[in-house]
Formats: structure tokens, C-alpha cells, sequence
């Protein structure tokens, strides 16, 4: 019986522990991303063009008034594009922009937002301008929802480019599965905090690099 | 008590403790900043649940758009979300912390931990259907309209559970209180007398002796519980003072098994599954919207019936789990009446603790992170 009880401990332990981890992603984005620069060199800000899953799509469409069944102008969807920008404000637009000094390049809010649905598939368009133009040698850009709810991934064909900056060169990375010793360092996070410098949450984010000479 | 009942309360104790970390940790995020790496699956086991149920969600889209053209695909659809339920129902949001916590701490059946599961995930697929009927169906409403109204009703659910388990902490924190007392009185009986002369402590001797009835109200009700979990039951004693604390709000003790098919406990447990189950599951909204995109609106009820299917099969499996540690406990408890009995109503207290624990996090958005809201305001 002592046993028994200690085994449905364990159990019910592991399982009621389970609220650790979050829920699974409902909402799955693939993306395009431009870096901007302007013409003395430094970079102004990010476009990008987010396609959502057809379920999500779906969703958002929902109540929102269109001509021809399964047709949606930019006039039409301009409202929803509105309150997306507006409602992606409060989550930084899940992006997040670092020179390479370490230091924060914070966005102001987007501008030149709309929406296009080809292929049952929303994507919402908008551009970030930086709020102070960044002059770094090398800039990484990150892309992902930390609580996972919305999952990125970088699209297909050519996902990242440049725009005026020939003499620069832009790479992606793609988030990795954690190798063990970042597997062990994740149990021991309820005991050991991060501190605030620490960078481990990015090896979950989509990556960007900019490198200029 | 012998080093192995020891061992196995102290076991149960560690449930507690391991429930109560986890509210920790949450706590510990900064404020409103998510805490990127909690978002990861912390063990293998946890990391293909979680692609699993990823990859079951994101085929419901296929399995719907099959079912347009082809009715039979509907099967396969309806296979699809019941397994998708089941594996769902492990990750945050459906209850069974709380629903385990509030069968833990009142001394359920697990019969009746299975029922309340089952209801539970029920009155969750009800709510997606009704909330989706009503607003997109009926009304036409955008989805910043649907978002706004799972919103409030989450905020209800997390309120009501709250609510519930603040009256069950101040029903067991009184029986912990006398159990204390009677812990007490059991090593130094002078000392605990002088200490409290009004209190009659419901020790089996006591209760022998004892032919007045205790003050209190909640008292008394608290001293049945200590006298249902005691080898020496005196639930003749139990009975006889039923008729002073009838109300579902002030009905302080714990079940009887005579009493267990009584109306009373039922509401007192459907009011918490009612608390727990109110909270639409976001993809079940989603799943739905899609569903009627499609012209196939029944077909997503169907699947959003079958996927609370799941999600109960899941969250009754843990019940069980938990109602069976539980009763091992307490048995082991009963072998010694002073310091089992005592350990037994600090597990409960515990239990009702993680409840409002659990609620308050909720509240605060520590825990859930199912932002139906991200985009569409």
C-alpha cells in the first residue's frame, strides 16, 4: 500500500507539474522580413509580411463584411489591419532588434499596414521604423512569440532581404531544438533565474543577421 | 506512525509542494514580460506531447476541408479531435489542476471525480458552441468581438474559482485549526485545556464523553470531518447535527459515503466544475469559426463535442490519480489518529490553497497564455 501510495504520488506529481509548460501554438505565422536602410548607411527599420494559417485566417475573417464570397479587398480588410497593428503594439510586434554592442534598438509603432488574402491565407503587411536610426556594423533581428501562442517560421522562398544597403549581407537562423546542456539548464531555471543579460531565451527565435563592413 | 506511513504522507505533502513551486515560478516572471524559456516542454515526455498535440491541431484544418468533400472524412475528423482532446487536456487550461486540487481537499469519490471531469470538459465544449452560435452565427460578430467575450468569461471562470476555493480554505483552515488543537491535546492535555477551556476537542474520548453540543456552527462541521477520517467514526454524531449547517455555502464537512449521492454535495461539486468549465478553449473557437467558414458548422460541433471528449478522458485519468493518493493517505493517516489526522487536514488546507493560488494566477495571466485576443484586439 506504501508503495502504491508513493507511486500515485509520483505520478499525480509529474502530471500537475505539467503546468509549467504553456500551451501548444494556435496561431502559426510564416514571414517574410526586409531590413531597411537608408542611404548614409544606417538602418531605419523592418518590413514584414505575415502569412497566417488558413484556421487563423478564418478566424480573423470572421464578421467582416466583403463583396464576393470568398474575396477580400485592402479596403475591406483595412479595419482589421488597423486593430491588428493595434493589438500587436502591447507584444512589441514580436520583434526584437539588437546591435552589436548589445544594445536594444527599440521600434516606434508600425506604419503602412494592410492586409491581402490570397489562398484562403491572411498576410498582414507593416514596416517598423527604428525610432533612433542604428549605424552598428552587425544587427541581429528576432522574431518569435515567447509564450509560443503564435508560432513563427521564416517562409519558404528568399524569407529575408535587404533594402538599400548593397554593401551589407543579410543571413537567417532558424531556432534550434535545445542541445542537452541548454535542456539542463531549463530544469534548473525555477531554482536558478536567468539574470536580466542573459540571452538563453533566443535560441528559441527566428534570427536575423545584418553585417556591414 | 511507522517510517513508512512517514514516508508515504510525506510523499503526498510533496504534491503540494511541487503545485506550489510552479505557482512560484510563475509568480516569479517579471511583471507582464512572458518568461521565454517556461514556454518550453521541460522533459522529453512533455516535449512529444506537446508536438504531438501541435501537429493533431494543425491537421484538424486538413481533416475539415476533407469532410467538405468527402462526408466519410467526417470520421476521420471526429478520430483526429478526440485524440487531440486527450492529449490537449495534459497542457494548461483545462482544469485539472483545480478539479484535482478541489477533489483532494474535499474528500471526493473518485466515481465522483470521473462524473465532475466529464462535466467539466462538457460544459467547456458547450460554452465554445454557444459563444460561437451566438456571436458569429446568430449576431455576425467580428473576431475582436469573439475575443472580447471569451475574455470575460474566462475572467468569470478564474473569479468563480477564486471564489470557491477561498470558502474551502476557510471551511478546512478550520478544521486544520482544530486539528492543531486536538494534535495538542493529545501531548500535553492540561496544557491545551488551559489554553483553550472553551473549545470541547473532538478527540474519540471526547466525543464519548461529550453529551453537549459545541458552539460554533463551522465548528461542528469541522469536527465531523476530523471524526469521518479517524478509524473510530462516529458518524451517527455527524448526522445528528446535519440540520444546523445545511446551506451549500456553510456546508463545512466533507462527504459521508451515505451522503455522497446527496443533492447538497453534488451542487457543491458542480459548482466548481461550473467555475473550471466556463473558460471556452481558444482552439476549440478557432476550430469552429472554421468549421462555419466552411459552411460545415455541425461538423465543428461534432469535432468540438468529441475533442471535450478527450480533454475529459485526460482530466478524469488525473482525478483518479489524485483521489487515489489520496485515499492511500488517508488510511495511512487513520493507523494513527493524532498526527495522521492532523497531516491529512494540512493537505487539504494545502489543496484549497493551490485553488485560490491557482485562480489568482489565472486572474493575472501568469498561468494561461491562450491569447485568443494576440491579433484581433
Amino acid at each position: 500500500m506504501i508503495k502504491c501510495t508513493c507511486c500515485s504520488c509520483a505520478i499525480l506529481l509529474s502530471l500537475l507539474s505539467i503546468n509549467h509548460a504553456e500551451a501548444h501554438p494556435h496561431v502559426w505565422v510564416t514571414f517574410h522580413s526586409e531590413v531597411l536602410y537608408a542611404a548614409d548607411g544606417t538602418m531605419t527599420g523592418v518590413r514584414h509580411a505575415w502569412t497566417f494559417d488558413e484556421m487563423f485566417s478564418a478566424y480573423a475573417l470572421q464578421g467582416i463584411s466583403h463583396a464576393k464570397k470568398g474575396q477580400y479587398t485592402r479596403q475591406e480588410l483595412a479595419s482589421l489591419a488597423q486593430t491588428n497593428v493595434d493589438s500587436l503594439k502591447e507584444y512589441d510586434y514580436f520583434t526584437y532588434a539588437r546591435a552589436d554592442d548589445g544594445k536594444k534598438l527599440k521600434f516606434a509603432d508600425a506604419v503602412d499596414y494592410w492586409l491581402d488574402y490570397k489562398k484562403a491565407a491572411l498576410t498582414l503587411h507593416f514596416t517598423l521604423p527604428l525610432k533612433a536610426p542604428a549605424s552598428a556594423k552587425a544587427i541581429k533581428i528576432e522574431v518569435y512569440d515567447p509564450s509560443i501562442f503564435v508560432d513563427f517560421e521564416f517562409a519558404k522562398d528568399g524569407p529575408v532581404s535587404l533594402s538599400g544597403a548593397p554593401q551589407c549581407v543579410v543571413s537567417y537562423d532558424l531556432p534550434h531544438q535545445p542541445t542537452p546542456a541548454e535542456q539542463a539548464r531549463l530544469s534548473q531555471l525555477d531554482a536558478v533565474p536567468l539574470d536580466s543579460s542573459s540571452t538563453y531565451g533566443e535560441i528559441f527565435a527566428n534570427k536575423i543577421l545584418v553585417k556591414c563592413p | 506512525m511507522t517510517r513508512s506511513h512517514a514516508v508515504a504522507l510525506t510523499a503526498l505533502a510533496a504534491i503540494l509542494i511541487v503545485g506550489t513551486t510552479g505557482i512560484v515560478s510563475a509568480w516569479s516572471a517579471p511583471f507582464g514580460a512572458p518568461h521565454p524559456v517556461a514556454a518550453m516542454p521541460t522533459s522529453s515526455l512533455m516535449g512529444w506531447i506537446f508536438a504531438e498535440q501541435a501537429a493533431f491541431y494543425r491537421s484538424l484544418s486538413r481533416f475539415i476541408l476533407a469532410a467538405k468533400e468527402d462526408g466519410t472524412a467526417m470520421w476521420e475528423l471526429f478520430g483526429i479531435s478526440f485524440v487531440y482532446g486527450v492529449f490537449h487536456a495534459v497542457g494548461p487550461g483545462h482544469g485539472k489542476a483545480v478539479i484535482s486540487s478541489y477533489l483532494v481537499a474535499n474528500e471526493e469519490t473518485w466515481r465522483r471525480g470521473v462524473v465532475l471531469s466529464f462535466v467539466s470538459a462538457a460544459i467547456q465544449s458547450i460554452v465554445a458552441i454557444i459563444v460561437v452560435a451566438i456571436a458569429a452565427v446568430l449576431l455576425g460578430a467580428t473576431a475582436k468581438a469573439i475575443g472580447l467575450t471569451v475574455h470575460l468569461v474566462e475572467i468569470t471562470s478564474y473569479a468563480l474559482v477564486i471564489l470557491i476555493g477561498l470558502r474551502l480554505l476557510y471551511v478546512k483552515g478550520r478544521g486544520f485549526l482544530i486539528a492543531c488543537r486536538e494534535l495538542s491535546w493529545q501531548q500535553a492535555p492540561d496544557l491545551a485545556f488551559a489554553a483553550a477551556p472553551t473549545v470541547k476537542s473532538p478527540s474519540a474520548a471526547t466525543f464519548r464523553l461529550s453529551e453537549g453540543r459545541p458552539g460554533a456552527m463551522a465548528m461542528r462541521g469541522a469536527q465531523c470531518q476530523i471524526d469521518g477520517c479517524t478509524a473510530h467514526a462516529h458518524g451517527f454524531q455527524c448526522h445528528h447535527d446535519h440540520e444546523h449547517h445545511e446551506s451549500a455555502w456553510g456546508h463545512a464537512h466533507a462527504p459521508e459515503p451515505a451522503m455522497l449521492a446527496g443533492t447538497g454535495g453534488w451542487r457543491r461539486g458542480l459548482a466548481a466544475v461550473v467555475a473550471v468549465g466556463l473558460r471556452p478553449c481558444s482552439g476549440a473557437i478557432i476550430v469552429l469559426i472554421f468549421a462555419l467558414a466552411q459552411d460545415l458548422f455541425w461538423t465543428g460541433v461534432g469535432a468540438t463535442l468529441i475533442m471535450g471528449l478527450g480533454t475529459a478522458v485526460t482530466v478524469a485519468g488525473i482525478a483518479t490519480v489524485a483521489v487515489g493518493a489520496r485515499g492511500l493517505a488517508s488510511r495511512v493517516a487513520q493507523t494513527q489518529a493524532g498526527l495522521g489526522m492532523f497531516v491529512m487536514r494540512a493537505i487539504e488546507v494545502g489543496a484549497a490553497a493551490l485553488i485560490v493560488a491557482f485562480g489568482i494566477l489565472l486572474l493575472a495571466g501568469y498561468m494561461a497564455s491562450e491569447r485568443l485576443w494576440v491579433f484581433t484586439g
